[in-house]
């Protein structure tokens, strides 16, 4: 059996049907590259299998020999390559477990860059703070995730030099003072970890490897599987992909959207957007985020290619579905795609919904195998005696 | 007072003390008071204070941010995005006002209105989608399982019903028993010195549960309700022993009526507590044990229901009931109990006599299954019961510190209490269900435990061969639910685990 898959790679079954080997994130990846060709940045899973093995018994012995070759066919259909000074590639690593566990695990985003490429990706994108900005990131989160680095040693840094450069929270840094915090932060790695931030993006990709399959024994994960009755012995996939970027410019953004609207089910996209920003912004919560509709203003005809994804991929789930997406320059690019969490007055909605919209075609029995006990138990909680008419508060979700 | 506003992210209401730091909520749900957990944005370090606290509120982040994503996933009321709060160390600030930390607010995280205070809870508002759902559901359920609703009183019965109870398969006496004006009635019955004062009681008695049944009865019109002679310890009607001598004697005075001094009330009342105090009440004089010391108790009972039975009939209802005998270890307790049936339906001079059957709760009366068919109409399981006994787990002192340090090492793969233990106590249910069938081919099998609704568990009773699950009104529509599931999955034991 392949320890690592690529996201196009023909799989005999439904690779939507494979979450087992593949994990929920990287068998939707797949179902979107192989079975129905929506723009998904190139990449390839290493399997949950691998993951299970490494925490059993130690890193598999076959699998750095596929990872370099998935990789090299990674840096060949996305025309760059890894570490590049002149126009590097550069990945994201994020786990995916068979069922999905919300911000438990970690990701690693930017990786591939160092003191070269950086430079690389300075001079592609004609925008030095951004490249900087990007790499001073990668060498944080690298820190804290793959060393267990104190956050904070790099929030202090990181605020220090807001305030010296004079911008706020949610900006970017100016290109010497990025660079700036880029070797500041490279001391404060050196200092907290006692070993130099990694320049071989190689084994930049190995570390964040086996950093992801070791977070699904941290204790915040096991605490959730334990409250999700989710079995420790599952392991995650780890998915390593082509990075995009919403952060690049004003013709660039990301969100998260969804297909009906979660909280009450109605047959309307809803989702939230921010422009020039990468996707931990818009789930993080850090940046005030906008609405679809203003999507539609600024990006008009991506909008409505979004939207016509969306119901290509509801109606191929046959279930309301919530896409990670990013704009780089204009161009859309799929990140991610479940079936989306909803509340029980929404699953009703739905479920009721579906048996009469003729592509999706519900029956009675799939409506009733949609709700779940916990959705019925939402609408029978009790709410305030205090009710108020007035609509909610400028509702960021209409569209 | 509205406090705020921010995005209703997760349904439902909650009501409770602030807090600023997850560690806080956690330590509030350890000594079982509500909290509402109140952040900037959370995080994965908040998570495990979310899951302890009743609602969480933040003051940044969208529908998709991490709180509202995690909330939404658990079903926890949550208001996210108010910017407005300003969280300062272990209080906040939104405008002028501020809100230290254990003061009360409540929060609506359908409309994300945030009040100042408590508010009151009210009672969910059903979406149209409900009844559609659960008529499909009840559809694939058909005949497999039926879903009955544990309700002791004319309301509850009628949220039962409007939940889509199919009938009572337990209606508890003694909460009767405790209601304000019943309590002195029952301390004077258990103190009565002689037979004509007892019996005196009694009489007093019959009248209010007649009336008591009568109301659960035309809430359930035309469906069966299953009445559940007294269970608990005659001690659990007394006051507590340190009271005795103060206002509780001064209780027991004024409900005795007597005319006797206060001292009198006094002595008796301790010496009753004596009598009937028990080093351990689980397993002391409860049930058909109570009767069988106090058996005018039970004929009683029977009495006051055969005489709601007349009067529901006489106003053109449909009264169907069932008479259940609690905690039985032998085939004799069921003789004598029928006999104390028989006796009531003889003094009314009713022609039918009603179905009799028994509560399976100690591992005994499972053991003994066929046995115990031969002289009962119909078994139901009280699983919370059975579930102690057969583990030897009291429940009150095992649930709360053992259980969940056995499920932490893998002692335990679920908590019993919550999930029926398929292997144990769930085999010891199937044996008794099918040695009961052999005798009796007929014989209605229910289970009125608190798994009766908990749809792991439903699923395996559906394999058992139950005939319904009783549980408490607002699960009905999760049994319901459940129990399609179970035939959609094609087979019960599935989800069941232990």
């Amino acid at each position: 059996m392949p320890l690592v898959y690529a996201f196009d790679h023909r799989h005999r079954r439904s690779p939507k049907d494979l979450k087992d080997i593949l994990g929920g994130k990287g068998a939707n990846l797949a179902e979107m590259a192989s079975v129905l060709r929506l723009p998904v940045p190139p990449g390839f899973t290493i399997t949950t299998e691998a993951c299970r093995e490494y925490l059993l018994s130690g890193w598999p012995a076959s699998l750095d020999a596929e990872v370099d070759r998935h990789l090299a066919d990674l840096e060949r259909s996305a025309g760059r390559t890894l570490g590049d000074p002149v126009d590097p590639l550069l990945v994201s690593v994020r786990s995916g477990a068979r069922f999905s566990m919300p911000g438990m695990m970690d990701t690693v985003l930017n990786l591939g860059l160092n003191d070269r490429s950086v430079s690389g990706l300075a001079a592609v994108s004609g925008d030095v703070a951004f490249a900087y900005n990007s790499y001073a990131r990668l060498i944080a989160t690298f820190a804290e995730i793959v060393h267990g680095a104190d956050a904070d040693a790099f929030g202090r840094v990181w605020a220090d030099a807001r305030i010296r450069a004079g911008v706020g929270p949610d900006a970017h840094l100016g290109p010497d003072a990025a660079a700036g915090l880029c070797a500041r932060f490279a001391e404060v790695f050196e200092h907290e970890n006692g070993t130099p931030f990694p320049q071989d993006p190689r084994l930049q990709l190995d570390r964040a490897i086996r950093a992801v399959f070791s977070s699904w024994g941290a204790p915040r994960a096991t605490a959730y599987r334990e409250h999700e009755h989710i079995d420790h012995g599952l392991g995650t996939a780890v998915n390593v992909q082509a990075m995009v970027f919403g952060n690049r410019d004003e013709r660039s953004g990301t969100g998260v959207a969804f297909s009906r609207d979660p909280a009450t089910g109605r047959d309307r996209p809803y989702g939230d957007f921010l422009v020039n920003a990468q996707g931990e912004d818009v789930v993080a919560g850090v940046r005030i985020t906008e609405p679809l509709s203003a999507m539609a203003e600024r990006f008009g005809s991506i909008h409505e290619e979004l939207l016509a994804h969306m119901r290509t991929l509801e109606v191929h789930f046959r279930d309301m579905v919530d896409v990670e997406f990013t704009i780089e320059q204009d161009r859309l690019h799929l990140l991610q795609v479940r079936v989306g969490k909803r509340t029980g007055a929404a699953a009703l909605r739905m479920a009721v919904d579906m048996t009469a919209d003729p592509d999706i075609a519900l029956s009675r029995a799939e409506a009733v195998g949609r709700v779940s006990a916990d959705h019925l138990d939402q609408v029978l909680h009790p709410r305030l005696a205090r009710v108020t008419a007035r609509p909610r508060r400028t509702p960021t979700w209409c569209c | 007072m509205l406090l705020t506003r921010g995005l209703g992210a997760s349904p439902g209401a909650a009501v409770g003390p602030v807090v600023f730091r997850a560690v806080d909520a956690i330590a509030a749900a350890e000594r079982g008071r509500p909290a509402i957990l109140v952040r900037h944005e959370t995080d994965t370090e908040d998570v495990a204070g979310m899951m302890a606290s009743v609602g969480v509120l933040t003051s940044r982040g969208g529908l998709v941010s991490h709180a509202a994503v995690v909330a939404r996933g658990w079903g926890k009321p949550a208001v996210v995005g108010a910017e407005e709060i300003e969280i300062d160390g272990s209080a906040m600030r939104v405008g002028s006002t501020v809100v230290v930390e254990g003061e009360v607010i409540s929060l609506d995280g359908a409309t994300g209105e945030v009040f100042l205070g408590s508010s009151g809870l009210l009672e969910a508002e059903l979406p149209p989608e409900f009844d559609t759902v659960l008529a499909w559901a009840d559809e694939i359920r058909g005949r497999t399982l039926s879903v009955r609703a544990n309700a002791d009183t004319g309301a509850d019965a009628e949220i039962a019903r409007r939940m889509g109870a199919e009938g009572i398969g337990l209606c508890r006496t003694e909460h009767m028993f405790l209601r304000p004006d019943r309590l002195g009635v029952v301390r004077r019955m258990i103190l009565a010195q002689d037979p004509d004062e007892e019996a005196q009681a009694i009489d007093e008695l019959r009248r209010v549960q007649r009336s008591d049944f009568t109301e659960v009865l035309e809430a359930m019109d035309g469906a069966p309700v299953t009445v559940r002679l007294l269970d608990p310890p005659l001690h659990e009607f007394l006051p507590r022993p340190e009271a005795v001598g103060g206002s509780a004697a001064a209780e027991a005075h004024t409900a005795a009526e007597s005319g006797s001094d206060g001292d009198g009330v006094v002595d008796r009342t301790t010496a009753a507590l004596q009598q009937w105090t028990e080093v351990n009440p689980m397993l002391g004089i409860r049930g058909v044990r109570l009767a069988v010391l106090k058996p005018s108790l039970y004929a009683m009972q029977v009495g006051a229901l055969l005489d709601a039975v007349a009067d529901r009939t006489e106003v053109g209802g449909t009264p169907i009931v069932e008479v259940m005998i609690p905690l039985t270890v032998a085939p004799s307790e069921m003789v004598a109990a029928r006999g104390w049936v028989d006796t009531a339906v003889g003094e009314v001079g009713f022609g039918v006599v009603p179905a009799v059957g028994t509560m399976i709760e100690t591992p005994r009366a499972a053991l003994l299954a066929d046995e115990m068919a031969a002289v009962s109409d119909f078994f139901s399981f009280g699983t919370n019961d059975l579930t102690q006994m057969t583990f030897g787990f009291s429940r009150d002192d095992v649930e709360a510190v053992m259980v969940p340090a056995y499920l932490a090492r893998g002692l335990l793969e679920a908590d019993p209490f919550d999930t029926i233990d398929t292997v144990g106590v769930g085999a010891l249910v199937a044996d008794a269900v099918r040695k009961g069938r052999a005798v009796r081919p007929d014989l209605t099998v229910g289970v009125c435990g608190e798994h009766g609704g908990d749809p792991a568990s439903i699923s395996f009773f559906v394999e058992a061969g139950v005939d319904y699950v009783s549980c408490s009104p607002y699960r009905v529509p999760i049994a319901r639910l459940a129990a399609a599931h179970a035939v959609l999955n094609g087979s019960g034991a599935r989800g069941a685990s232990v």
